[in-house]
């Protein structure tokens, strides 16, 4: 029988699994390696953050969910590939290290037919000194983190209450992140819960990012049609913090971050410093900590993956100019091109460059986002490869793979600003492609009658109408398989 | 200093929402319509992203 064993269970990992299982069922042994008990819907972690919704909420555990689906599952971290098995053995295989606290560093060889790495980012707060709740600002990335925010912005409430003036600075804590949607969400809840607290007027609320322009979102903008104009997502995004008292920092890299005090270089070179009373800074990602090993022992860890820690697949990684960039560069099956029976999804690929324009300071240091690939682009590669390898266990090895390239896929993106059913809003996004085709659609690059924003409170509806159909769909109960990812 | 000007100066130069835009915003029978009709959107979004 084969074996698929799959790196991580976050949106990418955990929809191929339930894909796998029901498209194989006895046909194949699916194991999936988390060294997370729980699965999280991440987009809701924002309203963790502002005390809106508990960390049990946003989180369940997978063990329940994987034995009632027959899914193999190990509470453990892997460490290491040997694609090429080992001198006795061809068959590939994973070194694993148990996180489950029963077996906590435990070690075990997991032999694989597929594999799929859907790992996830590694969150690089040691990227920024002073970066991260360990240290001196707070974040949102996991629901822990989320809760610690939460605790941390009622503190700041009762002082205002109190009387006191604050500055609540929530951004970006380096040059090179990505997600400066969450950091969005979570500005503007942070500001509609001020302002429902009745503590607005005492406190400065900052946003801090790497942008070039607001409305970036690290996917370089977006131009909407509207009222028979075409109108900017900058233009867009820069009247809601003007109607909101948000004021913005942009184009910024965070240096370092000492308590109470951000220092940070703008894109012009310019060095400056912001003292916070509560910072929230998304950190950088890169891939995980993994090695690779050829049979011989060879440390082939660099052909697997890009420098930045995530895994090689078929995209175009040649360096090229920006004006250079094409759809084309992006890859369609995400299959490793030395190992044809591993994969890479989610943000555990490494994407070919980044979606907006890549820019540097006079003093060499890099200022743009990279690209998002979270979300829906994440569950619809998740579940392609899914079927990719389905199909090549029943057929066999010539069975053509699947494609799901961000340059022929849409997303929808529903950035919240506020909670509340009657007094909630939020923007609700949808663009087509998610990376800019400029020969097709020339000008924005995106196809103007697919490409869309309005705000209101019907976003806030539609928002929370994902957050549970989602975990519906993640605890995989009845008719799962027919909420699309 | 003088980049940040230049974002604060685009931001106080965006355009206000009027009350009326606000109203609607809020405004449950429009919203209604609206959310069903970016539910709509988003579907067909997705339907073609799964093939």
């Amino acid at each position: 029988m084969a074996r698929v064993v799959i790196l991580g269970a976050g949106i990418s990992g955990h929809t191929a699994a339930l894909h796998l299982q029901r498209q194989l069922k006895s046909k194949a042994e699916i194991i999936v390696v988390s060294p997370n008990s729980n699965w999280n819907w991440i987009p809701s972690n924002i309203w963790v953050g502002v005390g809106k919704m508990t960390k049990d909420q946003v989180t369940f555990p997978l063990a329940p969910i994987y034995k009632r689906k027959h899914i193999g599952f190990r509470q453990a971290k892997a460490v290491a590939i040997h694609p090429e098995g080992s001198p006795d053995n061809p068959q590939g295989f994973v070194d694993i290290v148990y996180t489950d606290p029963t077996r906590v560093g435990e070690e075990e060889q997991l032999t694989y037919d597929y594999l799929i790495v859907a790992t996830g980012p590694k969150l690089n707060f040691a990227a920024t000194p002073g970066l991260g709740p360990d240290a001196n600002s707070w974040s949102v990335c996991t629901a822990g983190h989320a809760e610690q925010s939460a605790a941390a912005l009622e503190t700041i409430i009762e002082a205002l209450k109190a009387g006191e003036r604050k500055t609540l600075v929530i951004g970006v804590g380096h040059g090179t992140c990505t997600c400066e949607g969450a950091a969005f969400e979570y500005t503007f809840n942070v500001e509609h819960e001020l302002r429902e607290r009745g503590v607005r007027e005492r406190a400065d609320v900052v946003y801090l990012s790497n942008e070039y322009d607001l409305g970036d979102l690290g996917v370089g903008g977006m131009i909407f049609a509207q009222n028979g104009f075409e109108t900017s997502s900058k233009l867009w995004t820069e009247s809601l913090f003007r109607e909101r008292g948000v004021r913005a920092i942009l184009r910024a890299h965070v240096e370092k971050v000492d308590p109470g005090v951000i220092h940070y270089e703008e894109l012009d070179g310019s060095r400056h410093t912001l003292d916070f009373d509560f910072a929230m800074l998304l950190p950088p990602f890169r891939g995980v900590d993994m090695k690779a090993y050829a049979s011989n022992g060879e440390d082939i860890t660099e052909d697997l993956f890009a420098p930045n820690g995530f895994l090689r697949v078929d995209a175009d990684y040649e360096t090229k100019p920006f004006e250079q960039w094409a759809p084309e560069d992006w890859p369609k099956t995400y299959q490793c091109p030395r190992y044809a029976n591993i994969f890479g999804v989610g943000i555990a690929f490494a994407p070919p460059h980044a979606i907006s324009e890549p820019r540097k300071s006079p003093n060499g240091t890099v200022i743009s986002p990279a690209p998002p690939r979270t979300g829906m682009p994440s569950g619809v590669i998740g579940r392609t490869v899914a079927l990719s390898i389905a199909d090549r266990i029943r057929r066999g090895d010539q069975a053509t793979l699947r494609t799901a390239s961000m340059a022929a896929m849409g997303a929808a993106c529903i950035a919240s600003a506020g909670t509340g059913l009657r007094k909630g809003s939020a923007a609700a996004i949808t663009m087509y492609p998610i990376i800019p085709d400029r020969r097709r659609f020339p000008g924005s690059g995106r196809d103007l009658t697919q490409t869309s924003g309005e705000i209101g409170l019907s976003g806030h509806w539609t928002k929370l109408l994902l957050h549970y159909l989602f975990i519906y769909k993640a605890k995989a109960r009845f008719g799962w398989f027919v909420i699309p990812e | 200093m003088e980049q940040m000007s230049d974002v604060d100066r685009s931001i106080a130069e965006a355009p206000l929402p009027t009350v009326k835009t606000l109203r609607r915003r809020k405004s449950l029978g429009y919203q209604a319509t609206r959310f069903i009709a970016f539910n709509f959107r988003m579907m067909k979004m997705v339907t073609r992203a799964h093939h």
